[in-house]
């Protein structure tokens, strides 16, 4: 069969939709619109689970190895393969503290969805200075992971954010209650009566409340300074955080002596609140798509109506019921083509007006997935829209058209 | 005959609906190549039926079409519009011009339709028919700015782009006024003449019907009778259709 020359059937549906200008452009207004809106709900949306997710757990880890709030199983004499992958050596201690951590940071590392893992010592202390006492939690890191999983370096906003002994790195809460500079000497006590005289490497802002309360310092001085024997936990940030329950569920199946924990278990709400808020958003986008493709429908179905008479007379002269059919479907393309790329830039000044014009404290989402599923959804919704006139147009005979005149 | 670019064998034509309508019954005609037949009879004899059945528009509902020696037989829609798209061409009362399109481009859509020769021959053949009928100047405006005249030289430039073997025409100068019907069907008759393009016209006037070289008559969808002008000549075929009215013999 001869291969169509399917030029024809673009010009003849561009030149059907230029003749009726006026319904063609409220139709194209009509997309361009339903597609601003799904950009622009989209990527605020998006934008603001980006920026609420960042601030819960950006300088947070993901997920932790913990150690197991039950007797290990080889206490109870119940030794299996999953229990013997640990280090192998069965203590009771490990109810509060993780002894064999150093294979669990090894397997984490290795593991490519894992972007960084350290272990972490943490302690309660109380800081003296003049007449006032405060309580900290101090977290003793080992560093580069450790440091940057709470992203302190990146957050100093004074000195030098090393790890050495007898060198505090202070959230900006503490620093500013206690008004403690860098080079600043303080006593740190632990609740057995211990002293520990530190001087303020750096000073971090975290943002957070709970990350300005901090006060971290080597992982050695705090297992010495509270007496832990082994490490309170294993900490990991992942490539995709989503993914941090299951890498958590995987692990944690391999391991009988301690507990994995993800982000998503610890903030159950936030999730929640992300979760519905997905879920409008995708409602609001399915029933623009409705009235996006109901739009199309209707005035390419009134369209192929108007244009028997031409379909009618093109069939007499050689086209084929396919490429009839084919003039609607690009006529459909052509539409949503041209209204999407409309509606993202009506989307983006939408965006822009708004962070502009609220000053929100979070950006648009401008992703390829932001941009191109509004586009797809729209061509998509068109090309399904056309299909009823497309029907109506292969079905067409052209006799019935000549006949009646 | 000897040379037919067209035969029909017992052709029938029923429309089918709440109430049948038979329209035409076993017609065998022959279609002379190169010449011009003309189908007449009165209103509701069939003509157009016939002619639409003998382009391949309206599938017969019994009966045989043999069309430049290939039978057509149950073939499938498209492959129909393809063979007509490469073999024949139409006229119609009303010009059916696509007002989306120039009158050029009007032309040439037969052209795009059927594909193959190249923009530049393509557009050269319809500029180079389309001066040759008289419409050269108009190729860039829009049809509805032409007259009626006008508009039906461009259907007629239409019809031939694509150099078919036949051109089917229904009433061609219908809806014209007298003197731009002469003037079309003159030309048409010119066209004819010279590239050897087989012509089949329906029309109900008697004169137009008088410059063809076959004429075959119509009533009730039966051919009553055939006129072979080029032997009986003009006169005396015109004594006949004017004198005596033709029935047909149940």
């Amino acid at each position: 069969m001869k291969k169509p020359a399917n030029r024809y059937e673009w010009m003849i549906a561009l030149r059907f939709l230029l003749r009726g200008r006026g319904q063609t452009l409220l139709i194209v207004l009509g997309v361009a619109v339903g597609v601003a809106v799904q950009f622009f709900l989209s990527a605020l949306i998006s934008g603001l689970q980006v920026s609420l997710i960042d601030n819960t757990i950006g300088s947070a880890p993901h997920l932790l190895v913990l150690p197991a709030d039950r007797l290990p199983a080889g206490a109870a004499g119940v030794l299996d393969d999953a229990a013997r992958r640990d280090s192998g050596r069965v203590l009771i201690d490990e109810l509060t503290e993780i002894q064999s951590w150093q294979t669990y940071v090894d397997d984490l590392r290795r593991d490519r969805r894992v972007l960084r893992a350290a272990p972490v010592a943490n302690g309660q202390g109380f800081i003296e200075r003049g007449g006032a006492v405060i309580a900290v939690t101090v977290k003793g890191l080992v560093a580069p992971d450790g440091l940057d999983i709470y992203r302190i370096r990146a957050k100093t906003v004074a000195g030098a954010p090393e790890l050495a002994s007898d060198t505090a790195l202070l959230g900006q809460r503490i620093a500013e209650r206690l008004t403690l500079a860098v080079g600043d000497k303080f006593v740190l006590r632990n609740d057995r009566g211990g002293r520990l005289v530190l001087r303020v490497g750096a000073v971090f802002d975290l943002g957070a409340a709970a990350g300005n309360d901090l006060l971290a310092v080597p992982m050695d001085q705090v297992r010495s300074f509270f007496a832990i024997g082994g490490v309170s936990a294993v900490e990991a940030q992942v490539r995709d955080v989503f993914a941090a329950e299951d890498i958590a569920r995987g692990f944690g199946r391999q391991y009988a002596r301690v507990k994995l924990e993800s982000w998503q278990e610890r903030n159950r709400q936030l999730l929640t609140g992300l979760r519905s808020q997905s879920t409008s958003s995708v409602t609001i986008q399915f029933f623009v798509i409705v009235s996006i493709s109901l739009a199309i429908a209707s005035v390419l179905g009134i369209a192929a109506v108007q244009k028997q008479r031409q379909l009618g007379i093109l069939k007499a002269m050689g086209t084929t019921d396919r490429s009839a059919s084919r003039i609607f479907v690009i006529q459909g393309l052509l539409l949503g083509g041209v209204g999407s790329l409309l509606g993202l830039g009506l989307g983006l000044l939408m965006g822009w007006g708004f962070v502009a014009g609220t000053g929100a404290a979070f950006g648009l989402e401008v992703s390829a997935r932001t941009l191109l599923t509004p586009i797809v959804l729209a061509l998509a919704a068109a090309v399904i829209a056309s299909t009823i006139p497309a029907r109506k147009a292969a079905a067409l005979s052209p006799i019935e058209v000549i006949r009646n005149g | 005959m000897a040379d037919a670019v067209l035969r029909t064998r017992a052709l029938s034509k029923t429309y089918f609906g709440k109430v049948d309508t038979p329209v035409l019954h076993d017609v065998s005609i022959e279609i002379a190549r190169g010449g011009f037949t003309a189908l007449i009879g009165p209103s509701g004899s069939g003509k157009s039926t016939l002619l639409n059945c003998l382009g391949l528009l309206d599938p017969p509902t019994a009966g045989e079409i043999e069309f430049d020696g290939r039978t057509i037989r149950e073939r499938n829609v498209n492959e129909l519009a393809a063979f007509r798209n490469g073999n024949v061409g139409f006229i119609f009362q009303f010009h059916y011009l696509l007002p989306e399109f120039s009158a050029l481009e009007n032309v040439l859509l037969p052209c795009w339709i059927g594909g193959g020769r190249p923009a530049a021959e393509r557009r050269r053949e319809a500029l180079r028919i389309m001066e040759r009928i008289g419409v050269g100047a108009f190729r860039d405006k829009a049809v509805y700015e032409l007259s009626g005249g006008q508009q039906q030289r461009v259907a007629i430039a239409r019809a031939l782009v694509n150099r078919p073997k036949v051109i089917f025409a229904d009433e061609p100068t219908g809806n014209l006024d007298r003197e731009s019907g002469q003037a079309v069907l003159g030309l048409m008759a010119e066209l004819n003449r010279e590239s050897n393009i087989t012509l089949v016209m329906v029309t109900h006037d008697r004169e137009v019907a008088l410059q063809a070289d076959h004429i075959y008559e119509l009533v009730d969808g039966r051919i009553c009778r055939y006129f072979d002008v080029g032997r009986s000549g003009r006169e005396a075929a015109a004594r006949e259709i004017e004198e005596r009215s033709c029935t047909i013999k149940q």
